[in-house]
């Protein structure tokens, strides 16, 4: 072996070495489907590549170096709430517009817009935290925007013996996401700006009787308008159909 | 009617004691007890539960700085349930995904009349009942490590490696699991642990960890106080 070989060897090994003090973590697991009621309206639901491709990496200088990719894990959720939620949802690849509507009642757009955590060497508690933060915006067929919904989502898990970091990040990760699926399945009927939408559109439906609106500082005031994006994207041709489901009620 | 009944327990630890090695059988016998303290609570005077009548165990997780663990969970459940051919238990985690998400921490019944509320969405109630529930037993708690003390020091050198020194750590748990009979949608008893332990490790060349499995043992001791609540005729046997 030459030195050359010994050199490139040893910077190897002290790569290695080094990518070891890294958190590098995929979020890994399955959610339920809630026990929940379906909405007689069909939706689209977009991910957007920052949303399906999303990865936090710690940045600060007096941390842990994580890397946590959570972009699959969150569209696994949506997959399994939505569906649930409404009758029918079907993949689009952009927000529609007045001239070029979309074949669905209403269209969501999620967005995460904050990820934080704690790990037990910050805090002294012997529990590892993570809190969410998503922006779901609703669309109705023409691009007109519903409601701006701000969603929060909280999880935490202890810790156990021989868990690794990455092990009880992904299950504060896996609560925090449940609770969102949570905040979701329970929340969507109680947005006003979504509860009017509904009963304009759903006269009938018996589930929104069932539920009291929220009078929450989560939700920001609707404002009507089509983005610019929205104009300049054609109507998504040859959507994907995720799911159908029956309603309940 | 109310019953209370204390009942002190001190479990030892069991380790294995190596007849070729007579300090490490000494350092054995050295090792800390388990305290636990067990305190019951009866709100009626009699109840049971016959074969066929289901028993969840699940943990509170509500609060801010600690959970209750989930592995203490599984081990209670799993005391519960076994040797007798009159509770089951449904694992925690099949009955909170079938029933998600209405027994999440953010939405899952604190009190009894809450889960009243819940049992009107008819789905809700479908589900538990498909499941033959006759008791849901809500445990709140956890174990931490409350003091330690002492150092070791390890080395390593052309000669060899060794460790020299001594550490010390004291745990406590403190646990609580309130009993709801769900056919009559009441609180029917409340069981508490507080349990501490000390460990050791004494390092001569070899650490050689000295456990209190403080945890473990508050398992055992509340699974066994449980059984005897819901089962009191397993007792008399």
């Amino acid at each position: 072996m030459t030195m050359k070989s010994v050199t490139k060897v040893v910077l190897l090994g002290l790569l290695s070495l080094l990518w070891g003090c890294t958190n590098n973590m995929k979020v890994t697991g399955t959610f339920p489907k809630p026990l929940i009621a379906s909405l007689p309206q069909p939706v689209g639901i977009i991910y957007d590549n920052d949303f399906r491709n999303y990865v936090y990496t710690e940045t600060s200088d007096d941390r842990g170096k994580w890397i946590i990719d959570a972009g699959a894990a969150q569209v696994d959720l949506f997959n399994t709430v939505i569906p649930e939620l409404f009758d029918y949802v079907e993949e689009l690849t952009a927000i529609p517009s007045a001239d070029t509507p979309a074949n669905v009642k209403l269209v969501l757009y999620p967005k995460i817009i904050d990820f934080q955590y704690s790990v037990p060497r910050e805090t002294k508690f012997t529990i590892y935290e993570v809190w969410l933060k998503y922006n779901l915006s609703v669309y109705d067929a023409q691009g007109a925007m519903v409601a701006d919904w701000i969603l929060t989502a909280y999880g935490k898990t202890p810790t156990a013996f021989m868990q690794t970091d990455e092990d009880a990040m992904n299950a504060a990760i896996m609560v925090a996401l449940r609770d969102l699926g949570a905040n979701l399945s329970i929340g969507t009927r109680r947005v006003p700006e979504i509860r009017a939408w509904l009963e304009r559109n759903t006269p009938n439906d018996p589930s929104l009787k069932a539920v009291q609106p929220i009078q929450s500082t989560d939700v920001k005031a609707p404002t009507v308008m089509s983005p610019k994006s929205a104009q300049k994207t054609p109507a998504p041709n040859g959507s994907i159909p995720i799911h159908t489901a029956q309603h309940q009620e | 009617m109310t019953l209370l009944i204390r009942t002190p327990q001190t479990q030892p630890q069991h380790g294995t004691l190596s007849p070729l090695l007579i300090l490490s059988a000494l350092l054995v016998l050295l090792q800390g007890c388990t305290s636990i303290t067990i305190d019951e609570y009866h709100a009626r005077e009699h109840q049971s539960i016959t074969a066929g009548e289901h028993v969840v165990v699940l943990g509170r997780r509500h609060s801010n700085d600690y959970e209750t663990e989930p592995e203490l969970i599984e081990c209670i459940g799993d005391i519960l349930d076994d040797d007798n051919e009159v509770i089951t238990v449904i694992p925690e985690k099949q009955f909170v995904d079938a029933l998600y998400p209405w027994f999440e921490p953010r939405t899952a019944p604190m009190r009894v009349k809450d889960m009243g509320r819940l049992l009107t969405r008819e789905d809700v109630a479908e589900t538990i009942r498909s499941y033959h529930i006759r008791y849901i037993i809500w445990v709140d708690g956890n174990t931490e490590t409350t003091s330690s003390s002492g150092s070791i020091g390890c080395s390593i050198g052309a000669g060899g490696a060794g460790c020299f020194g001594f550490g010390t750590w004291d745990k406590e748990s403190d646990y609580e699991a309130a009993i709801w009979d769900y056919q009559h949608l009441e609180n029917i008893g409340q069981i508490s642990a507080d349990a501490s332990g000390t460990s050791y490790m004494p390092a001569v060349v070899v650490p050689i960890p000295l456990i209190a499995r403080v945890q473990r043992n508050t398992c055992e001791a509340m699974g066994l106080q449980l059984r005897s609540f819901l089962n009191p005729t397993e007792k008399a046997l």
